[in-house]
């Protein structure tokens, strides 16, 4: 058996007021210069991401950035139902993890996040009183509406595969949630509060004021941002932040069935924060 | 078929068919066929086909017969993209 190349990450529970959230830490190696929360991607694409997330997790820790894995409430191994879960409580829990992680390193933080989990970092930075130090955005989803849809599609697809259709497409599943009933879809209790608050979310809503790093991986290195992330981009720019769009040709690991890497995107995210002297 | 060739390339980059998507005919089944068309696929391909050829897709297009075949799904492209 060989020893791993890497430091392994402490794993611990954050207490917070809502209950324990699990954490991995990922200690930078030599002077820490710099901190990132990762917040991960909703439902199912949580679990398919997870190996992606360790990778990048230890490129960063292994050039000075410390990095925390955080499992939001109801998620992975954090306390709590996922129906019980809202966008407000998913946004407290990013807030205690960033305050730990700052107490922790003595630094602002910033957040990483992918596809939902790009949308909640964006929303903290957002709102915090304090801005992040800056976003790594992987895939982000840019309006919880559309995003929204495509989960209660999921449904479709299920019943499609399952060989007949009840829902009545998702307009009846809109107003099931709508009436205060909650929704079971692929496994996971999709509450109307949690839906409310992804359905309402948008990123175009207001530039977070910090430095932004937009990963998108694309299916061939040719292939330019798809328009509806551009157009968010601009909007970001016009409105005075500091946008770097970076295009990694790699799978959608997040949607893959088998566990696959995306080595581009980590090069891709491991130089952009390289160069940046403070990450 | 206009789509065809365009369809194979998009299902075997958002299923990660790799080389066994070259294979694919307009007559190979789908849904039902191949495992790697879970439901999370269905999905995303959908929002691959929506954003590559800029077509929107119902609810009800979410049906066998869309997903059937490759062909029946280069077909749907053919007659949303017109």
């Amino acid at each position: 058996m060989s020893a791993p190349g890497h430091a392994p990450a402490d794993a611990f529970f954050l207490d917070t007021a809502d209950g324990q959230r699990f954490c991995l830490y990922h200690a930078a190696v030599g002077d820490c210069r710099g901190a990132l929360v990762y917040v991960h991607p909703f439902a199912e694409e949580m679990n398919r991401s997870r190996r992606m997330a360790a990778l990048q997790a230890r490129a960063l820790a292994a050039q000075g950035i410390a990095v925390l894995l955080l499992d939001l409430h109801g998620c992975g191994d954090s306390a709590g139902d996922f129906g019980d879960a809202s966008w407000d409580s998913w946004l407290r829990d990013i807030a205690q993890a960033r305050a730990w992680l700052e107490q922790r390193t003595g630094r602002t933080a910033g957040l990483w996040g992918l596809r939902l989990g790009a949308l909640l970092a964006v929303c903290h930075a957002q709102r915090a009183p304090v801005p992040p130090a800056r976003l790594l955005l992987w895939q982000p989803v840019t309006i919880g509406s559309g995003y929204l849809n495509q989960f209660l599609r999921l449904r479709l697809a299920g019943e499609l595969l399952a060989g007949g259709s009840d829902s009545g497409g998702t307009d009846a599943l809109r107003e099931a949630l709508k009436a205060g009933e909650a929704l079971e879809i692929a496994g996971y209790a999709l509450s109307p509060a949690l839906a409310g608050g992804i359905d309402g979310a948008d990123a175009r809503a207001l530039a977070p004021r910090c430095p932004i790093d937009w990963c998108e991986v694309v299916a061939a290195p040719e292939r330019p941002l798809p328009p509806a992330a551009a157009r968010v981009v601009d909007t970001w720019r016009l409105q005075g932040s500091r946008v770097n769009v970076h295009l990694a040709a790699g799978p959608q690991f997040w949607a893959a069935p088998e566990t696959i890497d995306c080595p581009n995107l980590i090069a891709a995210s491991s130089a952009a924060l390289m160069n940046h002297a403070d990450a | 078929m206009k789509y065809l060739e365009e369809v194979k390339t998009l299902l075997t980059d958002v299923l990660n068919l790799g080389p066994a998507g070259a294979s694919l005919t307009a007559d190979s089944p789908l849904l039902g066929s191949l495992p790697e068309l879970d439901s999370m696929a269905v999905v995303t391909l959908i929002g691959a086909l929506d954003e590559q050829f800029g077509i929107a897709i119902d609810d009800d297009d979410i049906s066998a017969s869309t997903f059937a075949t490759l062909g029946s799904l280069a077909a749907f492209v053919e007659e949303r993209a017109a």
